[in-house]
């Protein structure tokens, strides 16, 4: 027997699932352990093994990989527990984090200060030296003003270094001559290079992104190394593979290397888990629409693919690295609803988060939130809430949602009903705003449902968006770990032209055969199998800032006209964008972009259920409501089968989700056992 | 409240109708072709209705806001037969406008077969024709100097585009090519608003969503009349000065008189100074702008700035003032001059009502453009200066912003990358820091301005224009707090003396080589500086934020 693990962190639970190739899958749950995650981690694995009946040990021995999302790098950003960092960067510009493009976020407040650093000004040290647009040495690197840098962060106790210099993406030489000298003088040193982080024109991204890698490397370097020690001694012989941000997955010295590349490595795996959803029902345009407890992460799979996108940030740090473009919006089951001074209904963005909770777990919370409405509604069941183990206060829900409905004048009901209404707005609203972004019809998507607040919300959500169908798989619960099963791994690099003038086809050919030889060069030492290569340009209209990244993929690249071709599909994509194209006008070709693609061999895709040998029957009914109160049969999730089918109103409960069918909404059970559901 | 409607059902409209601004707006960040739009973002957003009553708006250039209400009016007076797919473009500031480069469409709404909304986009063009590149003309006198003026007319009739009209528009712009691109933005922005808006209508009804404006007005003005019945009463007076018109007039004054009684304020800026003979005069509309502009900054950021928010404000202005220019006079500096000038006028004199709101000064513009030629391609250029962004004034809530903008802007313009800009110009940006001791001292520090060095590497002569204001008065401190430094250009041409560059200037001869020294303000400092915790000194030093001789020696 051959296992594979997919281990996924969260901030309560770590999911595991693993599988073997029969195509047997099994999940297990165990608590979080933020101090130190690797301890979760092996505490699950124990419970994986238990739950295979093998003992941990021989687990191991049979497991040739195990993939993990980690959110060890998340929280040390959004918590601010990161390394102290210090910034080398050219003399007179070492302002230019702090300067933030001279952005600021919300245009009528000017009484809130200035966010902090992540690199306090005293920690950034210039450097003399400087190169000119076209990547020659201006300035040269003057030593005695490295080492005077040099010695101040040695005096500050900083403990990683960024190195960042201007127009160093076209030619690192100085950056390189700053990092050996560093390393020569404080040999124990992180450092994090600006030109191998992110050898991209555009200084403040390029800035950013180096200071936050530096700033969490240190401690995903520290945390994998402990966790891949830790799995040797427990007998895993295997390799050990990190998911990042932009879905592919990668070694631990990679991952540690591009640390910031991990920031989004958990719901990175419900992406994954997204795709593999869509090859298995064969839909191609998903919405992945995953709400928890305190936010909602949302993204779009079309065509069968995830979109990547470099605009990202967390935390209000500015991280240029492509990622899987998932917005993360403030909506979930514990947002907080509270009536304005205008008697006008919010909902979020504060959250009664885990502790204390929503009024209705007794813990001391309060306010109503979204769980509360959904008690005084009767889609939960308060008694049977997590399997019955964690049973609702229902009086304190309708208490909290009483003092709601008392300051907009509102029957109790009324204002239950409302905070329903403005969640799914908020979250429908953040899906239109993601289709925008990516010039795509919502209405030719379907809704996949998963996370444990969302099979209440799915139902509306997709009708506020015209969306017709609703898709909720039985691993629901475990999406993310589930689908780092399926990542590939993935190295990405590229490179910006530099070149006054209309590209040659040339000149094209010759700067992506250097990438892909680079690319193919370091998959090749991870990896003996398939590697398929990606190929992407980001480019614009000449006085444009934003870069459209256009993949270049089944060009005929030996084409007289490959420019031109290139230019073409530069044309199409901004008018699917934006509704227009300006041809005729200068394109500049700003960044190559190469993909190398380690293609991991599939195990046997998700089994089978067993059909359904008779109608399934509600175990209980209840009143919820529907605009009106109504006796609403109540199924369980378990007794559904392949080919049952059944009609709304209809509520259907797991042990971890209650899904709300609606009134006139058609539910079949599919092949794999999940709710496949059509709205009217 | 006058309106009946559940309160869920407002909130739900309310919601929908800013995602839909929102919405506009991320549309036109994305496909707007000039830098000024998509790099600077120049640009605004809005919903009026047909009693040009502001409804909906996304947070972009405070500035433009307040004027779009009257943008919407002198659109109503001139057109009474408005079909569905009309298109209205105006600029001219006697007809709505502000200035002229920026220009104005109006897409109407109709449901039922019946008009009731407008969406409106306003953005900055990167040039309008007239006697200088980009419409800044110190020397202008009158207002046919500055550029090309369009009142209210349809550029679309019935879904049919007027294009020998575009193509006069076009003819008339020294950069057609980026005219047509932006306007293409700025016309797919408002459209996308308009089929958001009648889709609203449809799923409730217009009815509904009609009585839900109402109530969210009504709502809004509720809100903010809450919050200024908790400001001292009292008649209060502020002012502000103009360094100069470039004319020959030097500290023009901006007086307001501002009555505070319940939940009503009145500003009155009659006494202001006479109008001047060059572009610091502001049109009726950019005033109306202004004043609306310091009130939104003082209420809550929460409040949403629409008509309600803006019902207890009442302006009073005599026109042939400096507030309020008559007819045919040049205004172009007015969005940002005599603006921000207006606003630190309100702030200080609402300062004694509602100390703690008051922030200090944020900066003034001071821009310059440069037109060339590049060595590298032997093509013409024209640079402006987003860069050297100047400081943010402080509060009651902690220390200003550094490098973040002028009243007008506050942080919503863009500088972009200095390696692009070293790619696309011949230029080198040799210092872009921090320009220590700007900001203003008090218990809450003004933010720091910036001091960049920018060195010429053409090898003709090129000119430079300057336009701004604020190189005799730095941002104003507030309650006890010191003025922010002001603006300190300079040019540094070998063989002659340093010269201080004036904020008005045209025709400048920049020879190769030339270095340009900007030191650009600090904001304003707030409270008494002996109030400032020691803590707060020492991090100040450490960071090298105050140090004002070592800034010297380094000049």
């Amino acid at each position: 027997m051959m296992f594979r693990i997919g281990v996924d962190v969260g901030g309560t639970y770590t999911d595991l699932v693993a599988t073997d190739e029969s195509g047997r899958t099994v999940f297990a749950k165990s608590p979080s352990t933020p101090a130190d995650q690797s301890l979760g981690v092996m505490a699950g694995l124990d419970e994986l093994a238990r739950r295979l009946n093998v003992s941990r040990a021989d687990m191991l021995a049979a497991t040739d990989r195990l993939v993990h999302g980690t959110t060890v790098a998340t929280n040390a950003l959004l918590e601010r527990k990161g390394a102290k960092v210090a910034l080398l960067t050219t003399e007179g510009h070492r302002d230019v984090v702090e300067m933030r493009e001279g952005l600021k976020p919300d245009r009528y407040d000017l009484r809130s200060p200035p966010p902090a650093p992540l690199v306090p000004r005293e920690l950034r040290f210039g450097v003399k030296e400087r190169l000119r647009a076209n990547g020659e040495v201006m300035i040269p690197l003057d030593a005695t003003s490295l080492d005077d840098a040099i010695a101040g962060i040695r005096q500050s106790g900083a403990a990683s270094v960024a190195v960042c210099f201007l127009h160093s993406y076209l030619n690192p030489v100085h950056e390189l001559a700053a990092v050996e000298r560093l390393r020569q003088a404080l040999p124990d040193i992180s450092i994090s290079r600006s030109s191998d982080v992110l050898p991209q024109i555009k200084e403040y991204e390029r800035v950013s992104t180096t200071i936050v890698n530096a700033y969490v490397e240190p401690i995903v370097r520290r945390y994998l190394t402990n966790l891949e020690a830790r799995l040797t001694e427990a007998g895993f012989k295997g390799s050990l593979f990190v998911v990042l941000s932009h879905g592919g997955m990668a070694p631990v010295e990679e991952a540690s290397r591009l640390a910031a590349g991990t920031v989004l490595s958990g719901p990175a795996g419900g992406m994954s888990g997204g795709r593999r959803c869509a090859d298995l029902i064969g839909i191609a345009d998903l919405v992945p629409f995953d709400m928890g407890g305190t936010s909602t992460d949302i993204s779009l799979i079309a065509g069968g693919q995830a979109s990547l996108s470099a605009d990202g940030s967390l935390a209000g740090q500015r991280i240029a690295l492509r990622s899987l473009d998932i917005a993360s919006i403030a909506a979930g089951g514990g947002s907080i609803a509270s009536v304005d001074t205008s008697r006008t209904l919010c909902v979020g963005p504060e959250s009664a988060g885990s502790v204390p909770g929503p009024a209705c777990y007794g813990n001391g919370g309060q306010a109503a939130t979204v769980t509360d409405a959904n008690v005084v509604l009767g889609y939960l069941d308060a008694t049977a809430f997590m399997g019955g183990r964690r049973p609702l206060d229902r009086a304190a829900s309708e208490a909290a949602v009483d003092r709601i409905a008392k300051a907009m004048d509102l029957s109790r009901i009324e204002a239950a009903a409302g905070i329903y209404r403005m969640i799914n707005l908020n979250m429908a609203d953040g899906i239109r705003l993601m289709t925008l972004r990516r010039g795509v019809d919502p209405r030719k998507f379907a809704l996949l449902s998963f996370g444990g607040a969302a099979g209440l919300h799915a139902a509306e959500v997709a009708r506020e968006l015209e969306i017709k169908r609703i898709i909720v798989p039985t691993v629901a619960s475990v999406l993310s770990a589930w689908g780092m099963l399926t990542s590939d791994l993935r190295y990405e690099i590229s490179r910006t032209h530099y070149g006054a003038g209309r590209i040659s086809a040339d000149e094209v050919r010759e700067l992506f055969a250097g990438l892909e030889q680079q690319a193919v060069g370091r998959m090749r030492s991870w990896f003996n199998g398939n590697i398929v290569i990606e190929r992407s340009a980001e480019m614009r209209y000449g006085e444009q800032i934003f870069e459209i990244d256009v993949s270049l993929d089944g060009l005929d690249w030996n084409a007289a006209d490959l420019v031109d071709r290139i230019e073409d599909r530069f044309h199409v994509r901004h008018e699917e964008l934006y509704t227009y194209a300006s041809r005729g006008q200068e394109v500049v070709f700003v960044n190559a972009r190469i993909a190398a693609v380690g293609e991991v061999p599939r195990q046997n895709e998700g089994a089978r259920e067993a059909a359904a040998s008779g109608a399934c029957s509600p175990r209980a009914a209840r009143q919820a409501f529907l605009g009106g109160w109504r006796e609403v049969p109540v199924y369980a999730l378990d007794d559904l089968r392949p080919g049952h089918t059944l009609n709304g109103p209809a509520i259907i409960e797991a042990e971890t989700t209650t899904v709300l069918v609606d009134t006139g909404d058609r539910v079949t059970v599919n092949p794999l056992g999940w709710l496949d559901i059509s709205s009217r | 409240m006058s309106a009946k409607i559940d309160p869920i059902t407002r909130s739900v409209v309310q919601h929908r109708l800013s995602s839909i601004v929102k919405e506009m707006g991320e549309a036109m960040l994305r496909t707007s072709y000039s830098q000024i739009l998509n790099s600077s973002r120049d640009f605004s957003l809005a919903i009026c209705d047909t009693d040009a009553r502001l409804i909906a708006q996304a947070d972009h250039l405070p500035v433009h806001v307040g004027a779009l209400p009257w943008a919407t009016i002198a659109v109503e007076e001139r057109f009474k037969d408005i079909k569905p797919g009309d298109v209205i473009l105006l600029n001219d500031p006697y007809h709505g406008g502000s200035h002229l480069p920026d220009v104005t469409v109006f897409v109407p709404v109709f449901a039922d077969g019946k008009r009731l909304l407008w969406t409106i986009v306003r953005a900055h063009q990167s040039d309008i024709g007239g006697g200088t590149h980009g419409a800044y003309n110190p020397a202008a006198t009158e207002i046919w100097q500055e550029g090309l003026r369009i009142p209210p007319i349809k550029l679309y009739d019935a879904g049919k585009l007027r294009d020998d009209l575009f193509d006069m528009l076009a003819l008339n712009v020294r950069n057609p090519r980026e005219f047509r691109g932006d306007l293409s933005a700025m016309l797919g922005a408002a459209n996308l608003g308009e089929r958001r808006l009648s889709r609203l209508f449809a799923e409730f009804g217009a009815p509904v969503v009609e009585t839900a404006m109402e109530a969210i007005l009504d709502a809004t003005e509720q809100q903010t009349r809450a919050v200024v019945s908790t400001w001292k009463d009292g008649v209060f007076h502020g002012e502000a000065f103009l360094d100069d018109d470039g004319h020959g007039r030097s500290d023009i004054r901006i007086a307001a008189k501002v009555t505070k009684k319940g939940s009503d304020v009145e500003v009155d800026l009659s006494e202001s100074d006479p109008q001047s003979t060059s572009f610091v005069n502001s049109s009726h509309a950019n005033m109306q702008a202004a004043v609306a502009m310091a009130f939104a900054y003082l209420i809550d950021a929460e409040i949403p700035k629409n008509t309600g928010a803006l019902r207890p404000l009442k302006v009073i202005a005599k026109q042939g003032t400096i507030v309020w220019a008559d007819p045919g006079r040049p205004v172009t500096l007015c969005t940002s001059h005599p603006s921000n000038e207006l606003v630190e006028a309100i702030v200080k004199a609402l300062s004694a009502s509602c100390p703690d709101r008051a922030m200090a000064g944020w900066s003034r513009r001071f821009r310059i453009a440069i037109q060339g030629e590049d060595p590298r391609s032997g093509k013409s250029f024209i640079w402006h200066l987003f860069q050297a962004r100047p400081g943010g004034g402080a509060s009651s809530g902690g220390d200003g912003w550094s490098s973040i903008g002028e009243w007008h802007s506050v942080g919503g313009l863009k500088f972009g990358s200095l390696e692009v800009a070293e790619v696309r110009f011949p230029l080198h940006f040799r210092t872009h820091e921090f320009r220590s001791g700007s900001g203003g001292d008090g218990q809450f520090r003004g933010g720091l301005g910036v001091s960049l060095d920018l060195v010429l590497e053409t090898e003709k002569i090129a000119k430079g224009n300057t336009a701004g204001d604020g190189a005799r008065h730095g941002p104003c401190g507030m309650l006890g707090g010191e003025d922010g430094q002001p603006h300190h250009y300079r040019l540094l041409s070998e063989g002659c003396e340093p010269r201080v560059l004036r904020t008005k200037e045209v025709g400048i001869e920049l020879r190769p080589g030339d270095c340009l020294e900007v030191r650009s303000s600090g904001g304003g400092g707030w409270g008494p500086p002996e109030k400032r915790l020691a803590e707060a000194r020492q991090r100040d030093r450490e960071q090298g934020l105050t140090d004002v001789a070592a800034e010297q020696a380094s000049s």
